[in-house]
């Protein structure tokens, strides 16, 4: 009985609070429809690259692989996508090229982890210093993006209020992540990719014994992951702006982990923490002496937040049991 | 362990051969000649940056030009050193005053202590403080000049020029650190667009504390399209590349350089940031490259002073813009300029 | 011997790399390390660097023996500082070791009590130290820029900054050597001692190894927590206070943490978590950055070139494939630093 009650309460909130969020951000139009047009729509554009970034973790931890060297990935896309895109004039060159990078450091990853078994922090961590290093010894100033990425209006769902405005008024990467994050949880936990990740990343040993290939297959998603960081890095550098600057990255990488903890490992709820931070960060630009007090105090607000609202919700969130660890076959895990 | 050692020797053995096949050609490195600089012969100059790169779009890059611009009719032997962080300030100004420099010049405030305390211990050597505002009452080295820019002043004046082009009555600006080089700027570009237009609203941004103020365009790309759809039409990027993201953010926008159009700033960035063309109207300069290439001049012939010298600001020329902006608005910015400039028209700013 | 093997194989691919830029890498090499160690005030700044990274170092490494990942040294080494300055301000009128002991104690309060939050938001509400670190991180920078320009700030500097320490509490290096460099030697060995050999030690061995078993064992897992990374980010403050009394210009200002929080992951990490392996660890990174400049004068070479470097070691060291061809045995096994994030 007790049970069942909790089944239908998880699924009252899973439901309920978007349900309520779209009820207050709706309010919010009512009120000032251009405020909160921008606010969202900022909230989204500063939220593109922590929800690909945020995915990329997902995928390699639900595998079992600790991603830290996401900024590292971001940042070697952002340049390469960049630099490709000026030299070859063309933009898809540098799309691809972007993408391509995320890849190569992704397989760079899983090859020392996943085949070599070295330390998956460690790993990550020296991703993050060559790609720092990488990008600033080769970078030349001057270059310049052939032209601008397309901007889409999406045909229908652009001309929806509120949400048309946010969503589906902006460029193909933008797009891209939005549909990505869907497409991810459905294919996680509805498919059969998706059990075999998440019972490699669980319980490897199990898995194995099923049948599994558990290195094969993570060797496979830590790459696929780098597709997403790639198209983080390619989204700074091409899309939100059109340029490439030494360590442009600014630690996003960084809040991408922090996201993707904060959203539970669930593509979803990846996508709303990205949004939660992404509108906290809009609030304290839009409340900048607009509100009498220290300007810094309104920017600590969407850190505080996080804190606040992880320390009250306390999801007791648990990470993938068997991640960090290297398998080994036949050795217990 | 000894079979271990045995192992690794070949490891050795290759990375000095490798080092060492360099053999002659490589030699001294790219024009690493050592020049003397103790003879009094050769003028050497040297250029210590605030942590940022020598390329950086704005500040260093400017004092750099203004080396350069100075080398050839000086004669001068020139170089320049990138800190990697705060700590380096100091060492980096004594590796030029050790091999007897002529000149030193160090860019940004940050650097202001070490090149005192620099210029004190070498009296033999110029030093010459780019965006340093000197304490006269403490500092009385007469072998430091500190050179300082009126930055109000061009804030006030690309103001009063955002102020008369506004169309919706709402000017914008996307701002790096809350710290006085930049809040200059910004109260200078508020007074500014309310003299020219009294109804116009000004709206600015400063960049989160934490992080990399000055170096976080994806930011100011955001505040600037979120400017933009709450009706702003100008906007003015103050602060590096999180304001160069935000003039190419406009650039980028429908309507640029018809409707909306955006301001530079520190350089003409219709050169260094050619992104932005596409609005970019004209930049609130200060002319660092001409006030650093004056007051090389100055130490190459004798005649540099100690003290503070104030440079100059003005604004860029408004290229394409040119024949878009109406004749009796050029007219009404250039007396501005003219007017601030002869000290006639107060910005009244105070931070 | 792993490490000196890593160590040359990373700087013979740094030489290949020089070499591509056209510099004679022995020459680079030369002029990178003579002007680190063997020059009077190259030394003294490649010591200066030597102190905040082996503290930072320590301040990730004691919190990995039970399997927590500290991002947070940058904002535990802010805090610090500033409340290491913030006393110093507050003792102007004291004498000056009263004032000097004052503020390393408070340093190092500060910098605890900082990292605690995390600490205590990860036993009581489970609050990951991840995320936890990386928020506090950013709040500490934007609360510290509001003092700067508020209550600490010191009117007489024309941008953000505190008053600088007084004159009698200064401490410049004695000779080439900081007088922070027998602090955190010091530091480093009895924190080797700490892990060894006590009780404390055996509790984080405990529950880094086995979280279950250790509570079996009846060794609370949260304040085991708590304490460790109050210990750790004791280590970062304490790094903060005599980076503000021992460093010119003796006062908080922009740019003061650098990328200390981070560049201590990388030294636990080159240390493979071993509190001694921090010295010789932070050596060599202090003395790549300190030489770097001038390589770039001397050479005309990239300075992030040591950056590659640097990565490229951090790799081999601890790439157990490397060892494995190296020596042709088995690869330690126990090359895992933390096993997971802990849940």
């Amino acid at each position: 009985m007790a049970g069942i009650v909790t089944w239908q309460f998880r699924h009252l909130l899973a439901i309920g609070t978007p349900l309520l969020i779209l009820i207050a951000a709706y309010l919010f139009y009512f009120v000032d429809q251009t405020v909160a047009t921008s606010m969202c729509a900022n909230a989204w554009f500063f939220a593109v690259p922590l929800v690909l970034g945020a995915l990329t973790g997902v995928i390699g931890e639900r595998s079992g692989v600790v991603n830290i060297g996401i900024e590292g990935q971001m940042l070697t896309a952002a340049f390469a996508s960049f630099f490709t895109a000026a030299a070859t004039k063309s933009l898809v060159a540098g799309v691809a090229a972007g993408i391509l990078a995320g890849v190569a450091m992704g397989a760079f990853l899983a090859w020392t982890t996943v085949t070599a078994r070295m330390d998956q922090i460690i790993a990550g961590v020296a991703i993050n210093i060559v790609a720092t290093g990488i990008t600033s010894f080769f970078y030349k100033s001057g270059a310049q993006l052939p032209v601008n990425m397309p901007q889409w209006n999406v045909p229908v769902l652009s001309k929806i209020p509120l949400i048309g405005e946010t969503f589906f008024q902006t460029g193909p990467i933008a797009l891209f992540a939005l549909l990505i994050a869907p497409v991810l949880h459905f294919a996680m936990f509805r498919t059969r990719w998706g059990l075999r990740t998440r019972a490699i990343g669980e319980y490897p040993s199990a898995a194995d014994t099923a049948g599994i290939n558990v290195n094969r297959m993570r060797f496979v998603n830590v790459v696929l992951a780098g597709i997403l960081a790639g198209a983080a890095g390619t989204y700074l550098s091409m899309e939100a702006t059109s340029s490439f600057s030494r360590g442009m990255t600014a630690g996003r990488g960084f809040l991408a982990l922090a996201i993707m903890i904060f959203g539970a490992w669930r593509p979803l709820r990846v996508v709303a923490a990205a949004l939660f931070f992404g509108f906290a960060n809009a609030l304290a630009s839009q409340l900048q002496g607009v509100v009498d007090i220290p300007q810094q105090f309104v920017t600590l607000l969407p850190y505080v937040l996080t804190l606040a609202v992880l320390a009250i919700a306390a999801g007791r969130v648990r990470a993938p049991a068997a991640e960090g660890v290297p398998f080994i076959k036949g050795e217990g895990q | 362990m000894r079979s271990k050692f045995v192992l690794s020797a070949p490891v050795f053995v290759l990375a000095l051969g490798l080092a060492g096949c360099g053999g002659s050609t490589g030699g001294a490195g790219s024009g690493a000649t050592p020049t003397d600089c103790s003879s009094s012969e050769t003028f050497c100059v040297g250029l210590v940056t605030d942590g940022s790169k020598i390329d950086d779009k704005s500040f260093n890059q400017a004092a750099w030009a203004g080396v350069q611009k100075a080398k050839d009719s000086l004669g001068a032997y020139v170089r320049y050193i990138e800190p990697a962080e705060a700590k380096d300030y100091a060492a980096s100004i004594k590796q030029f005053t050790d091999q007897k420099y002529d000149v030193v010049i160090t860019v940004g405030f940050l650097t202001a202590d070490p090149t005192v305390a620099a210029a004190a211990q070498n009296p033999g050597t110029k030093f010459i403080g780019v965006d340093q505002l000197l304490d006269t009452e403490k500092v009385k080295s007469p072998n430091l000049t500190g050179l300082t820019f009126p930055a109000d002043q061009a804030g006030y004046a690309v103001g009063y020029l955002a102020g008369l082009l506004t169309k919706t009555g709402k000017v914008g600006a996307i701002n790096g650190l809350e710290i006085p080089p930049v809040q200059k700027y910004f109260k200078g570009y508020e007074a500014g667009a309310k003299a020219s237009n009294p109804k116009v609203e000004v709206v600015g941004v400063y960049h989160p504390a934490g992080g990399q103020p000055f170096n976080d365009p994806v930011w100011g790309a955001g505040e600037a399209k979120k400017q933009l759809s709450q009706g702003v039409d100008v906007i003015f990027g103050i602060g590096s590349n999180t304001g160069n993201g935000a003039l190419n953010e406009v650039a980028k926008s429908s309507g640029a350089g018809t409707t909306r159009f955006c301001i530079g700033v520190d350089v003409d960035q219709w050169g260094t940031l050619p992104e932005a063309r596409p609005c970019l109207v004209t930049s609130a300069e200060k002319l660092i490259s001409d006030g650093v290439a004056e007051l090389l001049g100055q130490a190459g012939d004798g005649t540099l002073k100690g003290g503070n010298f104030l440079g100059k600001t003005g604004i860029s020329q408004f290229h394409d813009f040119d024949d878009k902006i109406p004749a009796d608005v050029k007219a009404k910015v250039e007396d501005v300029v003219k007017k601030l400039a002869d000290g006639s028209l107060q910005t009244n700013v105070v931070l | 011997m792993v490490p000196l093997v890593a160590l040359a194989a990373a700087f013979s691919v740094g030489a290949l790399l020089i070499r591509s830029q056209g510099v004679n890498p022995a020459y680079a090499y030369e002029s990178l390390f003579s002007y680190a160690l063997l020059d009077g005030s190259g030394l003294t700044a490649t010591l200066q660097k030597v102190v905040p990274l082996v503290l930072c170092g320590l301040a990730v490494a004691i919190p990995l023996r039970l399997g927590l990942f500290n991002i947070g040294g940058q904002g535990q080494f802010m805090v610090g500082a500033i409340g290491a300055a913030a006393a110093a301000y507050a003792l102007r009128s004291a004498p000056g070791i009263v004032t000097i002991i004052v503020t390393m104690v408070v340093g190092v309060l500060a910098g605890s009590m900082w990292a605690s939050i995390a600490g205590l938001l990860k036993a009581a509400r489970g609050v990951h130290e991840v995320i936890s670190t990386i928020m506090l991180n950013s709040v500490a920078g934007g609360l510290i820029d509001w003092m700067l320009n508020g209550p600490l700030a010191d009117e007489q500097v024309p941008y953000p900054a505190s008053h600088a320490v007084p004159g009698s509490a200064q401490l410049p290096p004695i000779g080439v050597v900081p007088i922070g460099l027998p602090v955190a030697v010091t530091l480093a060995v009895a924190t080797a001692w700490l892990l060894r050999r006590t009780t404390i030690g055996f509790r984080f061995e405990t529950v880094g190894r086995n979280r279950y078993a250790a509570s079996y064992a009846g060794i609370s897992i949260r304040t085991t927590t708590v304490v460790a990374m109050g210990i750790a980010g004791g280590c970062a403050g304490l790094s903060g206070g005599i980076e503000l009394v021992g460093v010119e210009p003796y006062r908080y200002q922009d740019g003061i943490a650098a990328s200390l929080g981070f560049d201590g992951i990388t030294i636990a990490l080159l240390a493979r978590g071993n509190p001694i392996g921090t010295i010789p660890a932070a050596l060599l990174v202090a003395a790549m950055r300190a030489g770097a400049p001038h390589l770039a004068l001397d050479t005309g070479l990239r300075p992030e070139i040591v950056d590659m470097v640097l990565a490229i070691t951090l790799l081999f060291v601890s790439l157990p494939l490397v060892v494995k061809l190296i020596f042709r045995k088995h690869a330690a096994k126990g090359s895992q630093l933390a096993s997971s994030w802990g849940a």
